[in-house]
């Protein structure tokens, strides 16, 4: 798939994590609008692939490409300015500032000022929950509580790309289903996804295409709709016995 | 690893023949550098003692010098004439006063540590640097000391340690037939004897009960608690332990110096050691072992020959400027530039454990490992015969009386009310759900239970015995065992090492048991390593044994917390979302080998999980948590059609994913 014409394109990546060769040469494409997911195994290199996009794991070997730049050689920081966003990056907030000001770091790199009291009302009515915290800080909010306000900051950058890694970890049933509202929702208004999931399933129903990744290799790539009936995708990843 | 005592004979041999023959070469070639050698080993002896508070403890003291000190003064006060020692002059004094010494230092060490307990890192470091800066004070300013009440002078112009000038001479050693008045040879002989000593007793220490539970400390204090590692003591045993290494260093260098002054034991000594530990390798042995000689040798000889061969020059070449250096005094310009350069191109240290990854294409064994898309099943065969041993029901026990009983549980923080008026049993063999929606004060109950927080009302009764006020490694003693939301493994800490400290709680080596290995803690710790063996094995891990927590992947890191905590032997076993983070088939292997525990070793099991397939199959009974209040309680089929929980929790796709599959 990687024709080069996709908004984030990966050429070949091997890419070490830790002492484990974790990525063996995936080639993957997601092209702009797109909600795309990547499933497997863990360890099989899902969150190693995102971190090459955002340069935190560097490629050895191989291309990352977005919007036509090269950016497998660019700093982190640029990297996150030229539109990609990820969440929830293992649940890494600010634990000593509060919610809000989690939430405004995350509008940190942009232009439009005058858009950002809508986006927090915005991210502020898909997370009701965190109205309710706007003021403490955020280490004392509970591990779900984390994960939707990671996933609030990095709506609050308006990325052009946003790469999810596991969003629906940790969260009870009721929020899974918002949550996947919420990433359909968010895609409506604009923004290219890349969805790591390990709740296969409802990754697939609301992704368009899916890749699926076993030891570092893209071992298949289907139209999710293809991918959900697919014999080995559902025993391996939907727990179909 | 490498330096875990696994020396291969020919080298070791060749290193004590090389370190034999050094002093008497060194005359033979008039390079008289022994004495400087000494001093080097002197500072090296300083900086293991060091290493065992920084390395291995992870506890940054940035005023270790005063155990230098203390120690240096305990020599000179018990065995010098001018402070009026009785000991002085006797043949036996400085044989007797070296183990004064390292005992008053070991002393104050656990004095010192006792109020830095609750704190690290910086504050930590801030309380140590004070400490060090206190004592080269009150040495300085106890040379007189008046004691006036009203005219009344009980102490009158006592001279405790000779104030500035400093205590001289000190006393040497005696030992017939050896010269210690005019020769360095024996000196060089006897901190060789005094280090060897050291180091032997530092690395039986390291790979011991011992050793492990200061690295687990380091690692992550709070799950070492819940891992069953008292933090106190273990804190203060690296104090009081580094500190006794101090003492015998100090009351070498006041033998052998013959004289000691305050000047000796300032801040820039304290740098300086914890330089040498940094520089070689933080927790590596042989690496403070080189770090100290480095940079003491670089400043007692090389900076001195350096110095001499550009006076040399520039009085060769006429330059007034090059014949009048001194590089002596820019010693601590090239210590900060030396140091600098090493962090830059090995910031683990020269002999510190490699932390980037190795050459590519030699990971055929990743690929076997990552190839297995099915988690190991757990099979009720391969659960440890010592496990099953003994978690087996003590007769005694009733079996009605519930394993866990809390009552009216109730916590605030601030004005939130995080936990309020909680009620739940466990009957023995019983699993419960605790179920909620996010931040419903899931994860704080089980921080109430384990000591991490103590309830503000309520009780807690394990076994009928109230749990309230104990410290979470006293509650992990009395049978409950946890695991974390956010996996909180000892990650530099091989697979292995995490597990033994699971079983720290359960074994009994003191530290002279840990040094001197008698047979019994030889077995015990032989049995240790054989049941923590068994364990991996159960959890699908007993390849992995060597690998360092970190590079496990994250099913694996579940299965390892898991196997950590069941090596607690505990009888209560609660789980933080064990499943998070995993795949159907993984989370299947994850139920099974929860329903076994159950069934084979009789251990009850409280379970924070979203997973509703997880939950609803093998729960006994499910309380469900809303704002910190239990709303629901009953069997599975109950919860799942209770209204309540349908609204806060389940979501009304619920019953809709069940029919659909």
């Amino acid at each position: 798939m990687s024709d080069g014409t996709g908004l984030l394109e990966l050429d070949d990546v091997h890419a070490y994590y830790g002492n484990i060769r974790a990525l063996k040469g995936v080639s993957l494409s997601v092209a702009r609008g797109e909600i795309v997911t990547l499933i497997g195994s863990n360890g099989a290199g899902k969150t190693t692939t995102l971190r090459t996009v955002l340069g935190t794991v560097r490629a050895l070997r191989g291309t990352v490409s977005f919007a036509g730049r090269r950016i497998d050689r660019v700093p982190t920081h640029r990297i996150a300015r030229l539109g990609i966003a990820q969440s929830p990056e293992g649940r890494r907030i600010f634990a000593p500032m509060t919610v809000l000001e989690n939430l405004e770091l995350g509008a940190f790199s942009r232009a439009d000022r005058e858009a950002i009291p809508r986006d927090l009302e915005h991210v502020l009515t898909l997370f009701p929950r965190l109205r309710d915290r706007l003021q403490q800080k955020g280490g004392t909010l509970s591990g779900g509580e984390q994960q939707m306000l990671a996933m609030g900051r990095a709506l609050m950058a308006r990325p052009d790309m946003l790469l999810l890694d596991e969003p629906s970890m940790g969260l009870s049933p009721i929020l899974v289903e918002t949550i996947f509202e919420i990433i359909r929702s968010i895609n409506q208004l604009g923004t290219t996804i890349l969805l790591v999931e390990q709740n296969a399933r409802m990754a697939l129903r609301v992704a368009n295409r899916g890749y699926v990744i076993q030891t570092g290799r893209i071992v298949l790539q289907d139209a999710a709709s293809a991918l959900l009936h697919s014999d080995v995708v559902r025993k391996a990843y939907l727990g179909e016995k | 690893m490498t330096d875990a005592g696994r020396v291969r004979p020919l080298p070791a041999a060749l290193l004590v023949s090389a370190l034999v023959a050094y002093p008497f070469i060194d005359r033979a070639l008039h390079a008289q550098t022994v004495h400087a050698v000494t001093d080097a080993m002197i500072y090296v002896l300083l900086a293991l003692g060091l290493n065992i508070v920084v390395g291995y403890a992870g506890l940054l003291d940035l005023g270790y010098a005063a155990f230098f000190a203390i120690g240096a003064y305990t020599m000179g006060l018990l065995n010098s004439p001018v402070l009026g020692s009785p000991l002085y002059g006797h043949v036996w004094s400085f044989w007797v006063v070296i183990w004064i010494a390292a005992l008053v230092s070991a002393g104050l060490g656990v004095v010192i540590g006792f109020p830095t307990l609750r704190v690290r890192g910086d504050y930590l470091a801030i309380i140590t640097l004070a400490f060090g800066e206190i004592i080269p004070v009150a040495i300085r300013n106890l040379g007189d000391i008046t004691i006036d009440i009203g005219g009344w002078r009980p102490v009158e112009r006592l001279n405790l340690t000779g104030g500035e000038n400093g205590v001289n001479p000190v006393g040497r050693p005696y030992l017939p037939g050896v010269n210690f008045d005019t020769d360095f040879i024996p000196w060089y002989f006897l901190i060789l004897v005094i280090g060897a000593v050291s180091l032997w007793a530092m690395n039986r220490m390291r790979a011991s009960r011992l050793g492990r539970a200061w690295m687990a400390i380091r690692e992550d204090e709070t799950a070492a608690d819940c891992t069953g590692v008292n933090p106190i003591k273990t804190k203060l045993l690296a104090f009081g332990l580094g500190a006794s290494f101090a003492g015998f260093a100090g009351s070498f260098y006041a033998a052998k110096l013959q004289a000691i002054t305050p000047g000796a034991f300032e801040f820039n000594v304290s740098i300086m050691l914890l330089c040498m530990v940094v520089l070689g390798g933080m927790g590596s042995l042989k690496g403070v072992i080189l770090g100290g000689m480095l940079i003491t040798l670089f400043d007692r000889i090389l900076l001195a020959q350096m110095t001499f061969l550009i006076r040399w020059i520039g009085r060769s070449l006429g330059i007034a400027t090059l014949a009048a250096v001194d590089l002596t005094l820019w010693r601590w310009f090239f210590f900060g530039l030396g140091l600098v350069i090493i962090m830059l191109l090995r910031p683990e240290g020269l002999a510190g454990r490699r932390v980037r990854p190795p050459a590519a294409d030699v990971d055929e064994r990743e690929e076997a490992l990552a190839l297995v898309t099915a988690p190991p099943r757990p099979r009720a065969e391969a659960i440890p015969g010592w496990l099953r041993a003994s978690t087996a029901a003590p007769s005694d026990r009733p079996t009605t009386r519930p394993v866990l009983h809390v009552r009216g549980l109730t916590r605030r923080f601030g004005g939130l009310v995080a936990v309020s008026e909680v009620d739940l049993v466990i009957p023995p063999r019983g699993i419960v759900g605790l179920i909620g929606p996010n931040g419903a004060g899931k994860t704080t109950f089980f921080n109430l239970v384990t000591g991490l927080l103590r309830p503000d009302q309520g009780e807690i009764l394990l076994d009928g015995a109230s749990l309230v006020g104990l410290r979470p490694h006293a509650i992990v003693g009395r049978g409950i065992a946890r695991t974390f939301q956010s996996i909180r493994l000892f990650q530099n800490m091989t697979v292995l090492d995490n597990v033994l400290v699971g079983e720290h709680c359960r074994l009994r080596a003191s530290v002279a048991g840990v040094v001197f290995r008698p047979p019994a803690v030889v077995a015990e710790e032989a049995r240790a390593r054989a049941r923590a063996q068994e364990m991996l094995a159960f959890v699908g891990l007993d390849d992995k044994d060597g690998e360092l927590a970190k590079n496990l992947s994250y099913g694996d890191q579940r299965r390892l917390e898991i196997a950590r905590a069941l090596a607690t032997e505990p009888t209560l076993l609660l789980l933080d979302e064990p499943t998070a983070g995993m795949n159907p088939r993984e989370t299947d292997a994850l139920t099974e080998l929860i329903g076994l525990l159950r069934e084979e070793l009789g251990l009850a099991v409280l379970l924070i999980e979203h997973h509703m397939e997880v939950v609803m199959t093998i729960s006994d009974r499910i309380t469900v948590l809303d704002y910190g209040t239990r709303i629901a309680e009953g069997t599975p089929a109950e919860i799942r059609r209770n209204a309540k929980v349908i609204e806060a929790y389940l979501g009304k796709g619920y019953e809709q994913e069940l029919v659909s599959g």
